[in-house]
C-alpha cells in the first residue's frame, strides 16, 4: 500500500480550479519532491491530504485512510505547512506542550523535538522574537512530536538561509534513510530539492504533469555527448557503427546521441584523435522543470528538446 | 475529550492576555467596590450597610463580565489570527470536538474570573462594611446566591464570547460586535422595547445575579436566565460548527 495516495483530486476556489483531477502515489520510505510553480495547486493538494481543505471530488489518503479517520494523526503523519504560525506571546516549549496534551503525547516530547531541530536553547523564549528560520524549525518540531513515519512539508525551505537549507536537506535525508520515514516535500524551486529527493511529482495549473524518479526526469534532459577537437570528424564512422547518431553543429564539434562518454573516449583513443573537450550535455534541471511546467503557448526555447514535449509519461 | 479541554486551558494560561483581562476585570471590580464604600451614605448615595446596599456592593464582583467575554472570543479568533488553528485541526481533525472542548474550557476560565472577582469583593467589602458600622450578618443567603450568580454569569459570558468568535472568526469584528452589543445595542433595544429586555443576554445575566432591575423591569428567574445564556451560546456554537468552523483552512 502506498503511504500517500492522491486519487482524482479536484478542488475549486470560486472560479479558480486550483487542483484538477490530480492522481499520484508516494511509496513508503521515499523522499518525493512535489514540484510546481507558485499557484500550481501544491498547497491545496497537501491541505486536502491533511483534512484542512475539503476537496470537491476525489480522495487523498494516508496509509489508505482519510486524515480525519486517523485515530492518532500526529503519530502517523507530521506536517509543516505554509501560512501556519504561532501565538507570539507563547514560548516555543509551551506551543509544543499544548499540542502534546491535545494529542495525548508525553510533555517531554516538546523538549526532545526542540533538541532535534536545534532550538533547545530558546525553548523558553516567546515566539515573537523568533526569526523566520527559527519558526520554520519550530514548525518542523511540531511535525516530529508524534514520531510519525510520514512527513509532509510545504515549501519548508522558505525563509531559511543557505545554511538552514543545507541543514534541512541533511535532516530530511536522515529521516528517510535512518528513520525510514516517507517524506513528501513541495517546492517551486527544483534546485532546492534535487539533491534530496528520490522521486518527483510535477504539477502545473492544477494538473499533474509527470510523476517519476529524479533519474528519469534528468535523463530526459540528456542532450547527448559533446566532443570537440580539430579532427573529431574521424570519429563519426566508428560511433555510427556503435549505433550512435552523430550531429555536427559546427566545425570541429560533434554531438553524439545514444552513446556514453566512455564509448566516445574509447573511439578517440582507438582513432588517436586529439580531443579538446568531452562532456555529457545535460540541460539545466531548472530548464527542464521550466519546460515541463511552463505555458505551452509560450514560444519554444532556442533549442527545444522533443522528448520533453511529451505529456505525462507512463512511469510507475 | 478531557485532554482536549486541558489543552485548551493550557492555551489560555500560556499567554499573558488572560492575566491582562483578569487585571482589567478585577480593576473595574475594585473601582466599584472602593467608590461604593467611600461614598456610602454620603449625599444621597445609598449606604452599603443595608441589605440592598450589601448586595449592590458584592455585585461589583461581576462588573468585568465583558472581559470574560473577550477572553472567550480570543480563544478561537486568536487561533485564526495567528494561524495556530492549522495545528489545532491537525491534532484534532474532527472540528466539532475542538469547539466542544473550547466551550468547556471557557466555562472553566469564566469560573476562575468569577471566583477571583468574588475573592476581591470579600477582601474589600468585608472591611468596608465593618468600617462603615455594618454587621457581617448582612452577608446572608442573598449574597451567597448573588456570588453563585456572578460565577455563573462569568462562565456563561466567556462561553458566549467563544461562540460569537467561532461564528465571526475575525478577532476585531467579534470584539467590536460583542462590546458594541453589551454597551450600546442592547441598552438601546431595551430602551425602545423594554419587554424584550429579559430575553436578551444582558437581561439574562441580571436574572442570573438575582439583583432587582434598576429600571424596574422584570427578569426571568435565575435558572431561566442561565438556561437562556446557555441557549444563546449553544445556538451560536452550533451555527458556527455548521458554517465558519467547517470552512477550508488555507
Amino acid at each position: 500500500m502506498a503511504a500517500i495516495e492522491i486519487r482524482n483530486l479536484s478542488k475549486s476556489f470560486g472560479a479558480v480550479r486550483a487542483v484538477d483531477d490530480v492522481s499520484f502515489t508516494v511509496e513508503a520510505g521515499t523522499v518525493t519532491g512535489f514540484l510546481g510553480p507558485n499557484g500550481a495547486g501544491k498547497t491545496t493538494t497537501l491541505r486536502s491530504l491533511l483534512g484542512l481543505v475539503t476537496p470537491d471530488s476525489g480522495e487523498a489518503l494516508i496509509n489508505g485512510r482519510g486524515y480525519t479517520d486517523l485515530a492518532a494523526p500526529l503519530s502517523e503523519v507530521g506536517a509543516v505547512l505554509e501560512a501556519t504560525s504561532f501565538h507570539p506571546g507563547r514560548t516555543a516549549r509551551n506551543h509544543l506542550r499544548v499540542l502534546c496534551t491535545a494529542a495525548g503525547l508525553p510533555a517531554a516530547r516538546a523538549d526532545q523535538t526542540l533538541g532535534q531541530v536545534g532550538l533547545a536553547d530558546v525553548a523558553g523564549k516567546r515566539v515573537a522574537g523568533f526569526s523566520l528560520g527559527m519558526r520554520q524549525r519550530l514548525a518542523l518540531a511540531t511535525a516530529l512530536l508524534g514520531e510519525p513515519k510520514i512527513l509532509i512539508l510545504d515549501e519548508p525551505a522558505n525563509g531559511l538561509d543557505p545554511a538552514g537549507i543545507q541543514w534541512l536537506r541533511g535532516f530530511l535525508r536522515f529521516l528517510a534513510d535512518d528513520q525510514g520515514c516517507t517524506v513528501l516535500v513541495s517546492s517551486h524551486v527544483l534546485a532546492e530539492v534535487e539533491q534530496t529527493v528520490d522521486d518527483v511529482v510535477i504539477i502545473a495549473k492544477g494538473r499533474l504533469i509527470r510523476q517519476g524518479t529524479l533519474a528519469e526526469l534528468t535523463s530526459n534532459g540528456d542532450r547527448g555527448v559533446r566532443v570537440s577537437g580539430p579532427e573529431v570528424e574521424r570519429l563519426r564512422p566508428r560511433l555510427e557503427a556503435a549505433g550512435a547518431t552523430v550531429e555536427c553543429p559546427e566545425s570541429g564539434v560533434l554531438l553524439v546521441h545514444g552513446a556514453q562518454p566512455e564509448t566516445v573516449g574509447q573511439a578517440a583513443l582507438d582513432e588517436l584523435v586529439v580531443l579538446s573537450e568531452l562532456v555529457r550535455q545535460r540541460s539545466d534541471l531548472e530548464q527542464v522543470f521550466l519546460e515541463l511546467t511552463g505555458d505551452p503557448a509560450a514560444p519554444p526555447g532556442p533549442d527545444p528538446v522533443p522528448a520533453l514535449t511529451e505529456t505525462p509519461g507512463g512511469t510507475s | 475529550m478531557i485532554r482536549l479541554v486541558k489543552a485548551e486551558l493550557q492555551k489560555v494560561f500560556t499567554t499573558r492576555m488572560v492575566w491582562g483581562m483578569l487585571a482589567l476585570s478585577l480593576g473595574f471590580t475594585a473601582i466599584g467596590l472602593v467608590a461604593l464604600s467611600l461614598l456610602s451614605g454620603m449625599q444621597g448615595a445609598p449606604p452599603i450597610t443595608d441589605p440592598d446596599g450589601v448586595k449592590n456592593l458584592f455585585s461589583q464582583a461581576g462588573v468585568g463580565l465583558v472581559f470574560a467575554f473577550v477572553i472567550g472570543t480570543l480563544l478561537i479568533t486568536g487561533e485564526y489570527r495567528f494561524q495556530t488553528i492549522t495545528h489545532t485541526f491537525l491534532v484534532t481533525p474532527r472540528r466539532q470536538r475542538v469547539v466542544a472542548a473550547k466551550l468547556v474550557a471557557c466555562a472553566g476560565v469564566g469560573l476562575f474570573f468569577g471566583a477571583a472577582g468574588i475573592a476581591l469583593a470579600f477582601a474589600v467589602g468585608v472591611p468596608a462594611l465593618l468600617i462603615k458600622g455594618g454587621s457581617l450578618s448582612l452577608i446572608d443567603g442573598d449574597v451567597v446566591r448573588l456570588c453563585a450568580g456572578v460565577v455563573a454569569a462569568m462562565a456563561l459570558y466567556t462561553i458566549l464570547g467563544l461562540a460569537l468568535g467561532s461564528l465571526l472568526r475575525n478577532q476585531v469584528a467579534a470584539i467590536v460586535v460583542g462590546i458594541g452589543w453589551v454597551y450600546v445595542l442592547e441598552n438601546l433595544l431595551v430602551a425602545l422595547l423594554p419587554s424584550v429586555g429579559k430575553w436578551l443576554p444582558g437581561g439574562a445575566a441580571q436574572a442570573v445575579y438575582g439583583v432587582s432591575s434598576p429600571l424596574g423591569g422584570d427578569y426571568l428567574p435565575a435558572w431561566g436566565g442561565a438556561a437562556l445564556l446557555v441557549g444563546y451560546a449553544l445556538l451560536f456554537a452550533v451555527v458556527a460548527s455548521a458554517t465558519t468552523i467547517r470552512r477550508d483552512i488555507t
